[in-house]
């Protein structure tokens, strides 16, 4: 097998096949070129966004829940629709940065890094989000289980209880996993940037990184015992959330469909939301190099099968809510469909089933813009398909008599934008003063970057020496 | 020192307490006119501090207010006054000429609940919904605290003095002096006025009240020669005929007709023993919604319908001339009306609401004498309203006097013409020179008059009234005027005559607790002791008077209908704040109107039909009937007109529309001021509750008025049929066995039976509680239930559950822990309307338990579901997860900020909630633990079955909730769950609720629709 004749099977997953050192500057100097105008400017306004969200956020806390929407039948809206929105979110990093890597799916050193930042931005919005939406928010702490002298624990029953566990856990080793991740980069930029102070930083991030085999040695052992503890949290901490729901007997929550489905949904919106930053990063920062059509490609690849196993969980619901001949169940998904709240259910349908099967096109998953539509179609629709969830649940559930509507006020709404605030400010300061790619990682995929193996062998055995230390610390010489 | 300063009273006493210390010159906030207290700036010397301490102990003494009149508690009470125990005294709640014996709960000389007195015969310790609410105005901020002259204030003495002054100057320019008072019950209210008119001949009394109609008063003196309302008594009508009488509803008397209604709607296993109560009616009255037989009339059918059924049943009759005018269904409707009432001789009668013509009344009269119920005692002329009378006249006479300019001097007593009474009324009291208030509030009357003096709560102040059987009670202030210096009514009418004539009221009556004592004292036997007794038991028992009457056929001939045909409106009182006297009361206000659920409004309540008629909506489809809601339409009669918005009753008659009276207050307190608009603009002022005829009805276009209900339209087109949560069944169905072997939960239960014969329940998959003690549990019979809402505001005043207001009524989240969940089942038109009170139903397996991550709410060893209010962190996942929704969160900080002094109207047994937190009901677990503290004390290891009566039940007046022990086999609430009619709600769902329902019976001869339920 020829390199030529691999190049027609395989596309190679960096573009215009750059030097390792090329690698580290094009990677780095996003961090060293000059604070631009424009990104002032949209920091500026993400940041104002973040702040109203925080003002929103000031006013429930001191006036109390009140300020919102929320009534008596229906006790959760917008707020728990955007945290299990943004812990949704979150998901796609981790399964790319962890089950991907276990695969040994190269092409994920492109994108996993951003994934990853993603991630945990994503938690910290779904942390405002459930910390500020109980009514008395500043007794947080006694949902963790700590040694008290009212001798109180937290109720182990309690699917909340299970959340704020999976929740704390989600976030801890999605922070750990990430930071690990950066060291070896860090230290590259701390090798790389001019000014004292930036190297101060970088060099006290960076753990006193020294590249030394040893170093590669733990951070890889270290690497992988933390993408084996990430893998089971993929599926888990949507199973848990899922379980706020299905734990309840409520008729539409009370299903055993729900942690499946809301895995799979949750990956389908991380990568609709990984989709949609990356597109526009990898204009702005001018990462088509290393973000190549290719992996856009995969994932909507993936966004297509996520969004076909959402689609039959839909369409299941409805089969066994006729199924199971109970008639709280048939009426509450008739109600779902074409009830008060139909307009939610069928948004989040069009957008979330109809809008990816354009995907089984090759032509679409390479069209940008398109992708780019539907990936906004999809966070969209699955915003839609957690508000459809709780909302058109509670509104009409067992008594007529207790029946309602819920709409949110202006300050959920500000508290939403903020969320969005924190998670694009957040991203935006990432992207600036941290390597958006895997600078180490990225290296071990270029063409020829495996000195133990002759070219035009084959490079499916390429997994086994997936990061060679050698050449990722090059970087930094 | 705290907020205590900021009360003028007590700042006498801080400045007499600086000249009693002798060291501290009045200086800084003990200064004359400084009412905020300043902060000490200058250090206070030791001697100085401590001769301050000594002195606020002396002035804490010698400051407490003598007790003037002693107070008796009431039987079942503590008998003395030990900090931290309740004291129950005796009184007695009036409303208009209608009189309930209360007892009033007392806790350090405060009360904080009126209930019911047992003793008393009339309302048998239950309570109406007002009546308990009457607790709440006591302490109304908005109440006038001070006498009032010209636009200054003034000292009582001088305001009394300026009455009297304008009294001396009608009397010498020959002109009268009117007294407007309300309807009353009191005969020594009467003797009062009357021997004020004897001390001052230039004065009148003229009775004023909000509701002028004499109807009835008008049939009963032409036909039996007694000029009085007839109160009938439902305990033994096998059959009753109701021509739009609203006795379970609007009548102020419906908590004694509840009573007695109530005792004949459990009907026994095999179906006998209930009462039929059959209905014609054009609004949807409560009284209607409780009916086994309703027809929808047109108000100008109502006369020819009466005299259908005299035909019927009596040749000779006198409404024979308006039989002609009965259309076919009327027709039809008065004959199968006058077969149950003939099937039943002697035990059938016919009411006639007080707006119907006196020819109806008088047919009527006609009718009951043929079927017997004048004679069986069922109607009996000497039970009647105390002090009813015709109204009209003098209303009519007085107006015309004012206009003349015949009136020199107005004195409003308790009454406000300005807001109730008609255009030409209004017009021609403004011409009156003098005029005065003395009232609670600074409402529509007080506010145009030169002279306000403001008027003790009834709480406050002595008393007495006469209830319908004769029986007499004394009323008990239990506590003295939180309005310092603010006497009672009767007590300003007393200084009012002593100051026109200084000998008035002769000798030894100081006060009016003279005059009562003196007037009652001889009838009881004279003895402090005798007067003790009666305060103890709080009635003494009357003998109906002898009254001897004949039937006769009328000598003049009675006006027959004023009803017209075509577009007609009603104005009826409201179910909550009644003709508007009540309307500062949140607890009312905030109080679903058990039919439409509204709160915080009045509505112009229309069939579908006339919607559709006056172009609202475009058909009679739900989905655009709901269209027609909140729209703003104005109605005009020749009284007047009256913006509205509109809202769809179902059941109601075609053409009619239905409006209530009470709102639309301008003045009087800041919680009734712009609510809803006034309906007394468009009725005549001598046929207030009559049918009008609607001169025109205009939409105004684009005009919404939002309408606060708390059960949606929704349940008027959404849902299946198939929901089994409100079981409705006939006696035909009883008395055809279909609950033998039968069980409404059946299709949930497992076959096995258990000791009790019931059906098992299925296994849970926690390990089940042992109920070692006892296990408590409710059942609420839902045949007996009427919806009359007093259980809510019971609820409300016992468990310190705010109001909310309107607009957080409107987004949901309205607080009270107990609920009348309404359903309407078959003919849109004309439906059936299943009650099910809806409570916390303390599950055994409960759903809200499990879910609370700080387990705030858990599960007690007696089987409640208790609340930690400390604990709760407020996630609201307990409320998702009741699939009764009926847990209750503080989204707001809607208990504090509370206006002094209504802050002392809550009850210290039960924790007050702040924001964030989840409540609901706790089966009143402060009336069980008390109970457990009693038993504890008298030695008894378990409370006895009766010991705890929760709040709810003791309002009860239908007596349809049962509480108790269930571990006891022979409890009350252990029997009754053993009815057949027992159901849970949503048992298929294995909450194990610890209320069970006992299934609503409509006495009807076979299954005319399947198991109840919501269409």
């Amino acid at each position: 097998m020829t390199a030529q004749h691999h190049e027609q099977v395989r596309e190679p997953l960096v573009l215009g096949n750059p030097s390792l050192r090329d690698v580290t500057a094009r990677i780095a100097s996003i961090v060293e070129s000059k604070i631009s105008m424009k990104y002032l400017l949209t920091l500026g306004f993400t940041a104002t966004m973040a702040g109203w969200g925080l003002f929103a956020l000031y006013y429930t806390i001191t006036t109390g829940i009140g300020v919102w929407g929320l009534n008596n039948p229906i006790g959760w809206g917008w707020d728990i629709t955007n945290f299990v929105f943004w812990i949704g979110i979150g998901h796609a990093g981790t399964l790319i940065s962890a089950i991907l890597f276990l695969f040994r799916q190269k092409w994920r050193t492109a994108i996993n890094r951003s994934a990853e930042a993603m991630t945990i931005f994503a938690v910290i919005c779904a942390l405002t989000m459930v910390l500020s939406h109980t009514g008395r928010p500043w007794l947080f702490y006694w949902l963790l289980p700590y040694p008290n002298q009212m001798q109180m624990w937290v109720n182990f029953r309690s699917p909340l209880a299970w959340d704020v566990f999976a929740v704390n856990t989600y976030f801890t080793v999605s922070a750990l996993f990430w930071f690990v991740g950066l060291l070896p980069d860090l230290a590259t930029l701390r090798n790389y940037v001019k000014s004292d102070l930036a190297k101060k930083i970088y060099g006290f991030f960076s753990f006193g990184w020294t590249g030394s085999t040893r170093s590669w040695h733990h951070y890889e052992i270290a690497y992988m015992i933390l993408a084996g503890i990430s893998t089971p949290l993929v599926l888990s901490v949507h199973s848990v959330v899922s379980f706020d729901f299905t734990v309840g007997i409520l008729p539409g929550w009370h299903t055993t469909i729900f942690p499946p489905y809301f895995v799979a949904g949750a990956i389908f919106s991380g990568f609709a939301m990984v989709m949609t930053l990356l597109v526009i990063c990898r204009e702005i920062l001018d990462l088509k190099q290393f973000i190549t059509l290719k992996h856009l490609d995969n994932m909507n690849k993936i966004m297509l099968a996520t969004g076909m196993m959402v689609g039959y969980a839909y369409i299941l619901e409805f089969f066994i809510a006729w199924y199971s001949g109970s008639d709280w169940e048939s009426w509450i998904f008739i109600n779902r469909a074409f009830g008060d709240y139909a307009w939610a259910y069928w948004t989040m349908f069009t957008c979330n089933v109809v809008s990816p099967q354009v995907f089984w096109f090759a032509s679409a998953r390479r069209n940008i813009p398109l992708m780019f539509i539907i990936s906004i179609f999809i966070n969209i629709g699955m915003w839609f398909e957690r508000f459809t969830i709780i909302a058109t649940t509670l509104h009409h559930d067992f008594l007529p008599a207790s029946w309602g509507y819920y709409s949110p006020t202006w300050v959920e709404i500000s508290i939403f934008i903020g969320t969005f605030g924190i998670f694009l400010t957040l991203f935006l300061l990432f992207a600036k003063f941290v390597p958006v790619i895997a600078i180490a990682e990225v290296k071990s995929i270029l063409p020829g970057a495996q000195p133990a193996h002759h070219h035009g062998h084959d490079h499916d055995h390429d997994s086994a020496h997936a990061a060679v230390p050698a050449v990722a610390t090059e970087g930094g010489h | 020192m705290s907020d205590r300063t900021h009360k003028p009273s007590s700042m006498q006493q801080w400045q007499s307490l600086g000249q009693l210390a002798g060291t501290v010159e009045p200086q800084g906030e003990f200064q004359a006119g400084v009412t905020e207290p300043a902060q000490y700036s200058s250090g206070l010397s030791r001697r100085g501090f401590m001769a301050l301490l000594s002195a606020s102990m002396a002035v804490t003494a010698a400051s407490c207010r003598r007790p003037l009149q002693k107070l008796v508690p009431a039987v079942k009470s503590n008998q003395t006054l030990t900090p931290g125990l309740p004291v129950d005294y005796t009184t007695v709640w009036t409303t208009g000429n209608v009189a309930y014996g209360a007892v009033v709960r007392c806790r350090e000389g405060r009360p904080i609940k009126v209930r019911g007195n047992e003793q008393h015969p009339v309302n048998a310790g239950t309570a109406s919904a007002a009546m308990q609410a009457s607790l709440l105005s006591l302490y109304d901020p908005d109440r006038i605290r001070r006498p009032r002259v010209g636009k200054g204030q003034s000292s009582y003495d001088n305001a009394v003095q300026k009455i009297a002054d304008a009294i001396s100057e009608a009397t010498s320019a020959g002109k009268r002096v009117v007294l407007a008072i309300d309807e009353h019950a009191s005969p020594s209210f009467a003797a009062l006025l009357n021997d004020f008119t004897v001390a001052v001949p230039s004065a009148s009394v003229v009775m004023l009240p909000p509701v002028v109609c004499d109807n009835a008063v008008v049939a009963n003196r032409a036909v039996l020669g007694v000029a009085a309302e007839l109160v009938p008594d439902l305990t033994e009508a096998d059959v009753i005929v109701s021509v739009e009488a609203d006795f379970l509803g609007t009548d102020p008397l419906a908590v004694y007709h509840t009573v007695r209604f109530a005792k004949r709607r459990r009907p026994s296993a095999d179906g006998t023993g209930m009462s039929k109560l059959v209905v014609a009616e054009a609004q949807y009255t409560l009284t209607g919604s409780n009916a086994d037989e309703r027809v929808r009339l047109h108000p100008s059918q109502f006369d020819a319908y009466l005299a259908c059924i005299e035909q019927t049943l009596r040749a000779g009759s006198v409404g024979s001339d308006l039989v002609g005018a009965a259309d076919a269904a009327t027709r039809k409707a008065a004959e199968a009306a006058s077969k149950s009432l003939a099937a039943a001789p002697g035990r059938a009668v016919v009411l006639v609401g007080r707006h119907l013509s006196p020819r109806a009344h008088a047919i009527a009269l006609s009718i009951n004498t043929s079927v017997g119920s004048m004679t069986s005692g069922i109607l009996n002329p000497a039970r009647s309203l105390p002090m009813s009378g015709p109204r009209a006249e003098g209303v009519t006479a007085l107006e015309s006097d004012m206009a003349s300019g015949n009136v020199h001097a107005f004195i409003a007593i308790n009454v406000n013409p300005e807001y109730s009474g008609s255009q030409s009324f209004k017009a021609a009291l403004a011409k009156v020179p003098f005029r005065a208030a003395l009232n609670l509030y600074e409402d529509e009357t007080a506010s145009i008059s030169h002279v306000s003096i403001p008027a003790a709560h009834y709480l406050e102040t002595w008393g007495d009234a006469m209830a319908i059987d004769g029986s007499l009670s004394l009323r008990q202030p239990m506590i003295a005027p939180l309005n310092e210096g603010v006497p009672g009514i009767e007590d300003t009418v007393i200084a009012l005559a002593r100051k026109v004539s200084p000998g008035a009221y002769g000798e030894g009556v100081e006060s009016y607790y003279d005059y009562v004592r003196a007037r009652w004292m001889p009838v009881i036997g004279g003895t402090e002791k005798d007067w003790a007794n009666v305060l103890r038991k709080g009635l003494i028992e009357g003998q109906m008077p002898a009254t001897t009457y004949n039937i006769a056929e009328a000598t003049a001939p009675l006006a027959a209908s004023s009803a017209p045909s075509g577009m007609v409106i009603v104005a009826v009182p409201d179910l909550g704040v009644g003709t508007g006297a009540d309307a500062n009361n949140g607890w009312l206000q905030e109080m679903p109107d058990p039919v439409t659920k509204i709160t915080w409004d009045n509505v112009a309540l229309m069939s579908a039909q006339t919607a559709v008629s006056m172009g609202l909506c475009a058909s009679t489809d739900p989905k655009d009937v709901v269209r027609a809601n909140e729209q703003v339409v104005t109605i005009a009669t020749e009284r007047g007109a009256m913006d509205v918005p509109v809202w769809i009753q179902v059941g109601m008659a075609d053409n009619v529309i239905a409006t209530q009276l009470g709102f639309g207050r301008t003045k009087g307190g800041s919680v009734c001021a712009g609510v809803g608009s006034n309906a007394f603009q468009i009725v005549s002022a001598t046929h207030v509750s009559a049918y009008h005829a609607v001169r025109s009805s205009n939409v105004v276009s684009g005009k919404r008025h939002r309408i606060a209900a708390t059960q949606d339209h929704h349940t008027l087109d959404d849902g299946n049929g198939e929901r089994q949560i409100a079981h409705s069944i006939t006696t035909g169905d009883l008395a055809a066995g279909k609950l033998k072997d039968h069980d409404l939960n059946a299709h949930y239960y497992s076959k096995e039976k258990d000791r009790d014969g019931r059906y098992a329940v299925p296994l849970s998959i926690t390990p089940d509680y042992q109920y070692k003690g006892h296990r408590w549990g409710m059942v609420i019979d839902m045949s007996a239930c009427t919806g009359c809402s007093s259980c809510v505001v019971a609820c409300q005043s016992e468990n310190n559950i705010p109001v909310v207001g309107k607009d957080q009524v409107l987004r949901g989240r309205e607080m009270q822990w107990i609920r009348i969940d309404r359903y309407y089942t078959g003919d849109m038109t004309n439906p059936d309307t299943v009650v099910e009170p809806m409570l916390c139903q303390h599950c055994e397996n409960a759903p809200c338990e499990n879910v609370c991550p700080v387990a705030a709410t858990t599960h007690s060893p007696e089987g409640l579901n208790e609340m930690t209010y400390n604990r709760c962190v407020g996630t609201r996942y307990c409320l998702n997860n009741c699939p009764y929704k009926v847990r209750r969160f503080n989204f707001l900080n809607y208990n504090n900020d509370q206006k002094s002094p209504l802050d002392l109207v809550f009850n210290p047994e039960v924790t007050k909630r702040d924001r964030g937190v989840m409540e609901k009901c706790t089966f009143c677990v402060q009336r069980i633990n008390d109970a457990k503290y009693h038993a504890k004390d008298a030695g008894r290891a378990r409370v006895l079955d009766g010991e705890v009566v929760t709040a709810c039940q003791e309002a009860c007046p239908a007596g349809a909730i049962i509480f108790g022990d269930m571990n006891d086999r022979e409890s009350a609430v252990s029997k009754a769950r053993r009815n057949e009619r027992g159901f849970h709600v949503l048992a298929e769902l294995n909450v194990r609720p610890s209320v069970t329902y006992l299934a609503n019976v409509r006495n009807r001869p076979a299954t005319v629709k399947s198991d109840g339920g919501h269409h």
